[in-house]
């Protein structure tokens, strides 16, 4: 009784991003973060020679028009990239602001931004929703995966609250508990890039809710170096990820009617 | 002297049979002081699309940078590159932007667009665009680089031609500016490949 009293009076602390519920929780931040948990979900694994994204497609119908952008993934600067999970114009807007923000460290400095610094000031721009302007949060996670000369390869995530941590392996979305504890069970240090992809589309497999696991459900980036010593992102192909969820066994055809 | 010969600089761009060559000098002054033989006037924005700016050297430098932070932003916003005319275009934006306080540099702007075909142009300190169908140039030595190029140009000259052609220009006209010169640096450009060059000219 002494506890229903209490959840509906703190229902007064939700309408405010501004202020804190008795119980000292941020209700706005704790709904967005709902709202990514019901988004197709992204998995990011570090491997010693690169890192592997992986994402969940929300919207795949036969009628959206394919072209060569992509839904989850985008590129911030040649040497850093993220995916998405979550409401995607939020996330439009600060992967938007991400590009410029590096751009303008690049201008400053005419070196590219190390990804802690551009993860740490994309976070600040979060935090600013939850603190100031009577603005609701982003309702946006992202995995944050580059190379940088001063760490390696690195990969990032970030929530709504402003908050975020280095992972070795890190899920976000859609049943990203789960997720989480398979990648904590398998993943082992010194892991390979190769190896991290399959180690991706078997979780991602095992934890998205579909019947039918095709490459058009899915999108798999890569950040990696060059034998010329260049950072590169590159995203799988369509056919290249066919052939790969055939290669590891994690295509489950869809069922044939009769 | 005025500004704009402060550093001094030769630019010429010239277009060929689906190719286009962009050259500059080598020198960095300060006044009749030399500084630097080896200065690169002339940068890549992206595979089809090369920018020289001749003028005053740190105006030269900054506007590149800003630049670049645009076309980043734009290839990561559109997916693709900038064409040429496009890019033009920026330029001379960005340069009437400062309209009542100038970058002192003149730019000449080399690349090819849509179906290869060859584009330079070049313009003024404050964004007048200059377009032409056969070539541009910039720089202390434009004047004679202008005598040059008007009686060796021909039209639609295949790559080896094109760049003996810009070559001959380019040395013959800095050799009569003592603000430019010290050797010469040349990119030949076609839908296949960028061949860059140096050129060993009078090193005075």
């Amino acid at each position: 009784n002494c506890g229903s009293a209490l959840t509906k009076m703190s229902r007064r602390y939700d309408s405010r991003t501004t202020i804190f519920s008795p119980e000292g929780r941020l209700y706005q931040v704790e709904y967005a973060m709902e709202a990514i948990g019901n988004a197709g979900s992204a998995i990011g694994i570090l491997s010693k020679d690169g890192v592997v994204l992986v994402g969940e497609k929300k919207v795949t119908s036969k009628l959206l028009q394919t072209s060569t952008s992509t839904e989850k993934m985008y590129k911030i600067d040649d040497h850093v990239a993220c995916a998405v999970a979550g409401i995607m114009s939020d996330a439009n807007i600060l992967i938007n602001t991400a590009r410029v923000q590096a751009q303008r460290y690049t201008y400053a400095y005419q070196e590219p931004m190390p990804v802690e610094q551009l993860v740490q000031s994309l976070c600040d721009t979060k935090q600013g929703y939850t603190q100031f302007g009577g603005l609701r949060p982003f309702g946006v996670s992202f995995l944050f995966a580059g190379w940088d000369k001063n760490y390696g390869f690195q990969l990032y995530m970030s929530d709504p609250s402003g908050n975020y941590s280095g992972w070795k392996a890190a899920a976000i979305g859609a049943n990203n508990q789960a997720a989480q504890s398979m990648l904590k069970q398998d993943y082992k240090d010194e892991i390979t890039r190769e190896e991290a992809v399959q180690l991706a589309l078997k979780v991602l497999s095992k934890t998205m809710d579909s019947t039918s696991l095709t490459s058009e459900k899915l999108e798999l980036a890569e950040v990696f170096l060059t034998p010329s010593g260049n950072v590169k992102y590159q995203v799988c192909s369509s056919d290249s990820l066919s052939k790969l969820l055939l290669k590891f066994g994690v295509t489950q055809p869809a069922a044939e009617t009769s | 002297m005025s500004i704009f010969e402060y550093n001094g600089s030769a630019l010429v761009a010239m277009v060929g049979k689906n190719c286009f060559a962009i050259a500059s000098d080598r020198r960095l002054g300060v006044q009749l002081q030399t500084i630097a033989t080896d200065f690169q006037r002339i940068s890549k924005i992206h595979d089809r699309v090369f920018l020289g700016l001749s003028g005053l050297a740190t105006d030269a430098q900054t506007l590149y940078q800003r630049l670049v932070f645009r076309h980043k932003l734009y290839q990561l916003r559109e997916e693709r590159d900038m064409k040429p005319e496009t890019f033009a275009n920026l330029v001379s934006a960005i340069l009437y932007e400062k309209r009542f306080g100038p970058y002192f540099c003149q730019p000449v702007i080399a690349g090819l667009g849509d179906e290869d075909k060859p584009f330079i142009c070049t313009m003024d300190s404050i964004g007048a665009k200059e377009l032409a169908k056969d070539f541009v140039v910039a720089g202390t030595a434009s004047e004679s680089l202008y005598g040059a190029c008007e009686s060796m140009f021909k039209e639609d000259m295949e790559p080896e031609e094109l760049f003996e052609t810009v070559s001959q220009a380019l040395l013959s006209s800095v050799d009569r500016d003592c603000l430019s010169g010290w050797g010469g640096h040349v990119y030949v450009v076609t839908p296949t490949e960028v061949k860059e060059r140096i050129l060993k000219g009078r090193m005075d």
